[in-house]
């Protein structure tokens, strides 16, 4: 049963895209919604299973490392897992308005992203160094090509630079795949850790695997694609894209740095990476807080709270790795909330220009109310996941005497709040500014909820610790680097 | 030095002076032709190195495929804005040199790593061979794609699948003629499609058959299949069409449509995820997979959802 579900998670998309192919349009909303539907449902009785019994593995073909390929199971892979499930459901619902699925922009829209979706399920579960190249492929592909659906100019320059980059990134990547292969004869993260000595050879392959990883999670300064790509796509596309997207290069560049060269004692570059996330939440907030437009506005944010998960590897400890894990999944439900009020903000306004954004708290109040909550989340306000998240970090800091990264938390969360009140306090309190916008149409309702469910959901992770910190518990790193 | 040597040395150095040739020539479509050149160069290399596979697929898709994909889009550039030759512009750019010596900077170190590399004795390779024994293949790499690790390549398929999705969602489908480039009422034209198409089916099913044995496979077979296609477009036999039918949806999705369907429906036999149930299993994906690959290909260089006939 156990590998039927696996298998699901990964074919139920991939095979719900071959059917919204081949049959007649009137059919393919309701296949697509349930497709994503299904998602939750299979990993509920994963989640079981992981509880009871701990890391689930399953040998692909019946074929064992070193030469086949092995999905496992974990507690971190299971958060990342229900992020996306969490996250896909409401974004789908938006969608099926935002991207009717029997019209032009639809038909392109939900075969790539069920695709997308196999894809970050797949990497998700693979333990195996090429697979998760290919995987990482797939959901690049795919989102560069949700990124030029309707054609916007912007977007579509936007998507360029990012299909370059991400490109050179694979490569990247893929040298450092090949380095590894040639040395070890192995790709299975858990073998080649085992049998990779730590000379200069490994260095190479660790220094292009990052930068690769880097470059796709656009962790300053490889940023330079991000806020254009995330600011001009599509409604829910920018969801999809800062919320789970650059998620995945995160998570995988965790998965090697602490299970693939776990215990390589590398002090210097850990310090490196964090001070990146250093960059990245300074630069972040500070842009964020000059830009014109909503969407930029939370573009930015998207590159300074990633910041925040860099600071994983200087501190090194079990609250760290709290921290961060929580981290991924507050910031993707928020940052996905986010996108989808600013998506119905635009599409109900016809732009997103701040000045022109007034009296939204009367016109569009559901919405903004969305909004709001998720930066609540964003900004590390109690209760929410995001405060957790930051908390935890703040706590990890406090416990090593790690001052320096504790003063970079505490601004890094007030520059967060100075641009997200900016954006609240624009939108709400000028009601008597003369831009007055003359386009006004009110979202569909769907949309709205679709916004404010994602929004709630983000508020109420910071209920919901025990359970989550629990799984993360059982899944630590092997290797005795833990205090 | 004996001939082998010099040989090596004489690929070494003119896939080097063909890269540089390639991207500091300013005629775009001179670029292109070095770039197909410097793919059968590297076809070459890959002989040398005693890689026919690779050396197949580079001649097939990474020279031949991807140079008429390149092609194909400078005279789509040339269409839209017939004024401007799409050159390169004049000079130098600021950032050449530092891009220049950073990438050879990563080619030495890259280069001196490779060179102390000391392989497990216990490595994939190896294992491989070992158990292409137990299997009625005699080719270890059609037994690595399709039976050792099939995951990658079911999913490796997706990608294609993607890229034509995403090719369809992004751009504007070509106007039917727009892709042609031959007089298509020349004597001669006709005659050379009678010999070129069945040629190049002839050679897709050889490569496909011999996969199993020999060097060859789905993907080179596929790349061969999706010439004869180029051809029929560029001599306006076959045209841009609107909207892809519920034919060309199947055979672009056939090659995933029967991995995942004998590679997940195989559980409700109680056997596990991805395990193929015979040789006849491998037949079958590999010619799904051929003809989604070929007329993938052939699509993409069309820019087009779909390929209909010429109206009477």
């Amino acid at each position: 049963m156990i590998a039927e579900l696996l298998a699901g998670l990964v074919f139920i998309p991939l095979g719900a895209t071959l059917l919204v192919l081949l049959l007649p349009r009137q059919a393919r909303g309701y296949l697509c919604f349930t497709a994503v539907l299904a998602l939750p449902l299979c990993l509920m009785p994963l989640t079981q299973a992981v509880w009871a019994d701990g890391e689930i593995t399953l040998a692909l073909a019946e074929f064992t490392p070193p030469l086949g390929i092995v999905w496992r199971l974990d507690g971190l892979a299971l958060i990342m897992l229900w992020l996306t499930a969490i996250v896909a459901v409401p974004v789908s619902l938006h969608a099926l308005t935002s991207f009717p699925p029997g019209e032009q922009t639809g038909r392109g829209f939900w075969p790539l992203w069920l695709m997308l979706l196999a894809g970050i399920n797949a990497l998700f579960l693979s333990a195996d160094l090429f697979n998760l190249y290919v995987t990482l492929e797939m959901i690049t592909l795919a989102g560069v090509a949700m990124l030029g659906i309707g054609g916007n100019a912007l977007a579509l320059k936007a998507a360029m630079r990012y299909l370059l980059l991400g490109l050179l990134a694979s490569l990247l990547y893929l040298l450092a795949v090949g380095l590894i292969y040639g040395q070890t004869g192995a790709l299975d993260i858990y073998l080649v850790g085992e049998r990779l000595e730590t000379d200069r050879l490994a260095a190479t392959a660790l220094v292009l695997m990052i930068t690769g990883l880097l470059v796709k999670s656009a962790i300053f300064p490889m940023h330079v694609w991000l806020p254009a790509a995330h600011g001009n796509a599509p409604g829910p596309v920018s969801a999809i894209l800062s919320g789970l997207v650059v998620k995945v290069s995160l998570y995988m560049l965790i998965r090697i740095w602490f299970w693939m060269a776990g215990d390589w004692e590398l002090p210097a570059a850990a310090t490196a990476l964090g001070l990146l996330g250093a960059g990245a939440i300074l630069y972040g907030s500070l842009a964020a807080l000059i830009q014109p437009r909503l969407k930029m506005v939370i573009a930015y944010s998207t590159v300074a709270q990633l910041g925040y998960v860099m600071l994983l590897f200087p501190l090194a400890s079990i609250n760290a790795f709290h921290a961060a894990s929580y981290q991924l999944l507050a910031h993707g439900l928020a940052k996905a909330a986010m996108f989808l009020a600013a998506a119905n903000i635009l599409w109900s306004i016809g732009t997103d220009r701040l000045h022109a954004l007034t009296d939204l708290n009367r016109k569009l109040p559901v919405d903004l109310f969305a909004l709001a909550l998720a930066a609540v989340s964003i900004m590390g306000l109690p209760p929410s996941g995001g405060f957790l998240a930051k908390w935890l970090l703040l706590e990890a800091a406090w416990q090593q005497g790690a001052w320096g990264w504790l003063i970079l938390i505490s601004i890094g969360s007030l520059l967060s709040a100075a641009y997200l009140f900016r954006v609240i306090a624009l939108t709400c309190f000028h009601p008597e500014r003369r831009h007055v916008p003359t386009r006004w149409q009110s979202p569909p309702s769907s949309a709205s909820i679709a916004a404010l469910v994602l929004a709630l959901l983000a508020i109420a992770a910071g209920f919901t610790s025990a359970p989550i910190l629990g799984l993360i518990d059982d899944s630590l790193p092997p290797g005795g680097i833990w205090p | 030095m004996d001939t082998a040597h010099l040989v090596d040395l004489l690929l070494a150095v003119g896939m080097v002076v063909l890269a540089l040739q390639v991207v500091s020539e300013r005629a775009v479509l001179r670029s292109i032709i070095l770039f197909v050149v410097f793919g059968l160069v590297m076809a070459l290399a890959w002989t040398r190195l005693q890689a026919p596979d690779l050396a197949l697929a580079e001649a097939a898709i990474g020279a031949g495929v991807t140079g008429a994909l390149m092609m194909m889009a400078w005279r789509r550039l040339l269409i839209i804005n017939p004024d401007q030759p799409a050159d390169t512009p004049r000079g130098r750019s600021r950032v050449a040199v530092p891009v220049a010596l950073l990438a050879a900077a990563l080619v030495a170190t890259i280069g001196l790593s490779a060179l102390n590399i000391d392989p497990h004795a216990n490595g994939a390779g190896l294992i491989a061979l070992d158990e292409l024994t137990d299997t009625s293949l005699g080719n270890p790499v059609t037994g690595v794609l399709l039976l050792f690790r099939n995951l990658d390549t079911l999913l490796e398929m997706a990608v294609l699948l993607i890229a034509l999705l995403g090719a369809r969602a992004v751009s504007t489908p070509a106007h039917p003629n727009e892709a042609a480039v031959v007089e298509t009422s020349a004597p001669l034209v006709g005659a050379l499609l009678a010999i070129l198409v069945p040629l190049s089916i002839l050679i897709a099913t050889h490569l496909l058959l011999a996969g199993t044995n020999e060097p060859g496979g789905a993907f080179q077979a596929g790349a061969v299949l999706a010439a004869g296609g180029v051809a029929l477009v560029l001599t306006a036999r076959l045209q841009p069409g609107e909207r892809p039918g519920v034919v060309t949806q199947l055979a672009v999705t056939a090659g995933l449509l029967a991995f995942v369907g004998i590679g997940v429906g195989i559980m409700a036999f109680g056997e596990k995820l991805l395990v193929l149930p015979g040789t006849w299993a491998i037949y079958v994906i590999e010619t799904a997979m051929m003809v989604s690959i070929g007329l993938t290909l052939a699509l993409l260089f069309a820019g087009a959802p779909a390929l209909v006939g010429r109206p009477k």
